[in-house]
């Protein structure tokens, strides 16, 4: 399926469930996310983090809404079950999509600005980066005798300046490899919306509007 | 029909925010087309600056241009709009890790040739053809973080080849880039040199410039100002750089052991980068180590000092270094980062040697003897100032001498010569050898740069397909 109409489905979706309390809901989102994630053959040590880790977040919130608050067992059901929904439309959009089909798709299909879509893909490709910069900063403070722990000023000082100067790069790279704000570009794989993401995409919104109108819990 | 276009610099003058004193003054330079132009001078005195310039990034990015114009042909920089001027002008990078924005070498090229509006037919073509005459299509789907700095430096050269720019401007491009893919990628300079491009190349090492330079400017370090070198002037530049290779280095016999590795394996994305390798390193001598760009010179370096897993045995002084405490480890075997930036902990030049004196574990560097160091690398009227405002070489000397103050017993060092002037580097080199001399220290050098620094090292430990062994002789 297309990225942005993904994007945009599992979105909207997303939105819903906050403002629903519909259980059934849920289960099916979370149900169809499964599915979805299974075809695209999800490894099995990813798949059994999604069922276990929410799940404990979960357990938490409802012990805490049941026993400190006041809340209905329903009410708990919802949160629980919103949890899992969350968790596997996330999964099946993130697991799915990579961040530069995402990137082509919103430039080209969302008309997004360049800007925008390059900066984020830049920021994304900097996280691997970012990751090794705090434990070689922290290792070189080492070696002058100095202990940096998560919570010492210099730690974040250190990484925040390594990030403002790899933007400032990055800003340079780009604009020396060509680009320019807001001009057209040319689009070496051109990303299409089909008829048929339409149309899923649609009927799969509308199909799931009935369930809340369903007498289910 | 090839576009001939000089660049003509007129009446320039140039300066940082926060700076004291212009970077470049009142520069006049002409730059002919169609030729390879060597720009040479000592480290911060505004090379980088001048070929940002060129490229239209700065003033938009950095600085004030307080007078001057920079022409293209017949077109100011700053009158070519900025969709245009790629197309005319592009700039390789001095740091390998700030070329590129994507994730792969692909998409990288796809990116660039995106934003000239090659049509989509032809980029495929384009960047197959970019790659090839390079000679680094092997790279094609390699994730950049993953390619070594040397490799780095080839895919950007790739990049500029796609973009087809009639002048390319290089900064310091070859400063982590070993000598055979230095050769191979001056010898592509000087084919575009002849297909119609025309070259401006800054850089500090002037090995094998002698006969691919067509013009040679120095930007002189006093007067802020760059010119062109006659004949005479240009013999006496090279002197200093001509002279064969014919460092000879002894065989480890009798030497004490420092650190030893047993059965040592390194693999990086799920290739086996090294090993298994078997060696030692020898106390209280300097140990030059050599190899290709992504042999895992740099990785071994990880290794030792624990920022990367491995297989095998790492021994100090007969200990299993995984066994020893790592705040102790960290101050017994130092690693002098490439990056001089991610060495520094501190906020200005003095702060960052005042850490170092107060967590020396020597008391061979008086107030007196640093005061001398500093002179010699012309850093005493920058002691107050912000670390991260030096230039690059600046910066990496700012670093080797705070590195030096630790005093640790072993000091690993990871291309400490990039960016420096032959003037710093003899100083350098003077540094490192009373450290080992007069301190006993361990040094364990990774370089490229080999010219300029003859009788320092006393080993040669060559790594060459995954294998480490020592050599007598270079090459």
């Amino acid at each position: 399926m297309n990225p942005t109409v993904k994007l945009t489905l599992i979105m909207v979706l997303a939105l819903e469930i906050s403002f629903t309390q519909s259980i059934t809901m849920n289960v099916i989102l979370t149900l169809l996310g499964l599915i979805y994630l299974l075809i695209h053959r999800i490894r099995w040590q990813t798949l059994f983090y999604f069922l276990t880790i929410p799940g404990l977040f979960a357990a938490a919130l409802v012990w805490s809404l049941l026993y400190q608050g006041t809340a209905t067992n329903h009410f708990a059901g919802v949160i629980f079950s919103r949890m899992y929904a969350y968790v596997f439309l996330g999964g099946a959009f993130s697991l799915t999509t990579t961040p530069y089909q995402l990137a082509q798709s919103l430039e080209q299909n969302a008309h997004l600005p360049t800007k925008f879509v390059y900066g984020i893909l830049a920021a994304v490709n900097m996280l691997p980066r970012i990751r090794r910069e705090v434990a070689t900063i922290r290792s070189a403070a080492q070696m002058r005798g100095v202990t940096l722990h998560f919570w010492s000023p210099v730690l974040y000082f250190k990484a925040i300046l390594a990030a403002l100067k790899w933007s400032e790069n990055t800003a340079e790279a780009m604009t020396s490899h060509g680009y320019v704000e807001d001009t057209p570009r040319s689009h070496v794989i051109t990303i299409s919306i089909s008829r048929c993401d339409y149309v899923t995409a649609v009927s799969l919104f509308i199909l799931l509007q009935g369930i809340l109108f369903l007498p289910v819990p | 029909m090839v576009n001939l276009v000089n660049v003509t610099v007129h009446d320039f003058t140039f300066q940082y925010d926060h700076a004291p004193r212009p970077t470049l003054n009142h520069v006049n330079v002409t730059f002919p087309d169609h030729r390879f132009s060597l720009l040479s001078g000592p480290s911060g005195t505004g090379k980088s600056t001048l070929l940002k310039s060129i490229a239209g990034l700065y003033p938009e990015f950095s600085g004030h241009q307080l007078s001057g114009t920079i022409t293209l042909g017949e077109h100011a920089v700053s009158d070519i709009a900025a969709s245009q001027r790629s197309s005319l002008v592009t700039l390789l990078f001095q740091d390998p890790n700030q070329q590129f924005a994507m994730d792969t070498v692909e998409h990288e090229l796809v990116f660039a040739l995106e934003n000239l509006q090659v049509p989509a037919n032809e980029i495929n073509d384009r960047l197959d053809k970019a790659l090839a005459f390079i000679g680094i299509s092997q790279l094609k789907h390699r994730t950049l973080t993953q390619l070594s700095g040397g490799e780095k430096q080839k895919v950007a050269l790739a990049i500029i080849v796609a973009m087809n720019s009639q002048v390319i401007l290089l900064d310091e491009p070859f400063a982590s880039v070993d000598p055979e893919a230095r050769h191979s990628l001056l010898l592509n300079l000087k084919r575009l040199v002849n297909q119609g491009k025309t070259v401006i190349l800054a850089d500090h090492d002037l090995t094998e410039y002698e006969t691919i330079a067509d013009n040679v400017f120095a930007l002189d370090s006093a007067s802020r100002q760059i010119k062109e070198l006659d004949r005479d002037e240009r013999y006496q530049l090279f002197q200093p750089f001509t002279r064969p290779l014919s460092q000879q280095f002894s065989l480890p016999q009798q030497q004490p052991e420092m650190m030893s590795v047993q059965d040592l394996k390194l693999v990086q994305n799920g290739r086996l980068l090294l090993g298994p390798s078997t060696f030692a390193l020898m106390a209280h001598r300097a140990t030059l180590i050599t190899g290709a760009n992504g042999t895992g010179k740099s990785t071994f370096f990880s290794a030792l000092t624990r920022l990367t897993n491995y297989t095998g045995l790492i021994t100090y002084q007969q200990k299993n270094i995984q066994k020893i405490r790592r705040s102790r480890y960290a101050t017994t075997v130092n690693l002098m980062f490439q990056d001089a930036e991610t060495q520094f902990v501190n906020v200005t030049v003095n702060e960052e040697l005042a850490l170092s004196i107060k967590h020396s574990q020597t008391n061979f560097y008086t107030q007196h003897r640093i005061d001398s160091m500093l002179a010699d690398l012309n850093l005493t009227e920058h002691r107050n100032q912000v670390l991260y405002s030096l230039s690059e070489g600046q910066k990496k000397k700012v670093q080797l001498v705070c590195m030096l103050i630790m005093g640790a017993p072993v000091l690993l060092l990871d291309e400490p010569f990039k960016g420096l002037d032959y003037q710093s580097l003899q100083v350098v080199a003077q540094l490192l050898k009373s450290a080992m001399t007069e301190l006993g220290q361990t040094l364990i050098v990774i370089s490229h740069q080999l010219n300029g620094l003859d009788g320092l090292f006393n080993y040669h430990l060559q790594l060459r397909d995954g294998q480490f062994s020592y050599q007598e002789a270079l090459g």
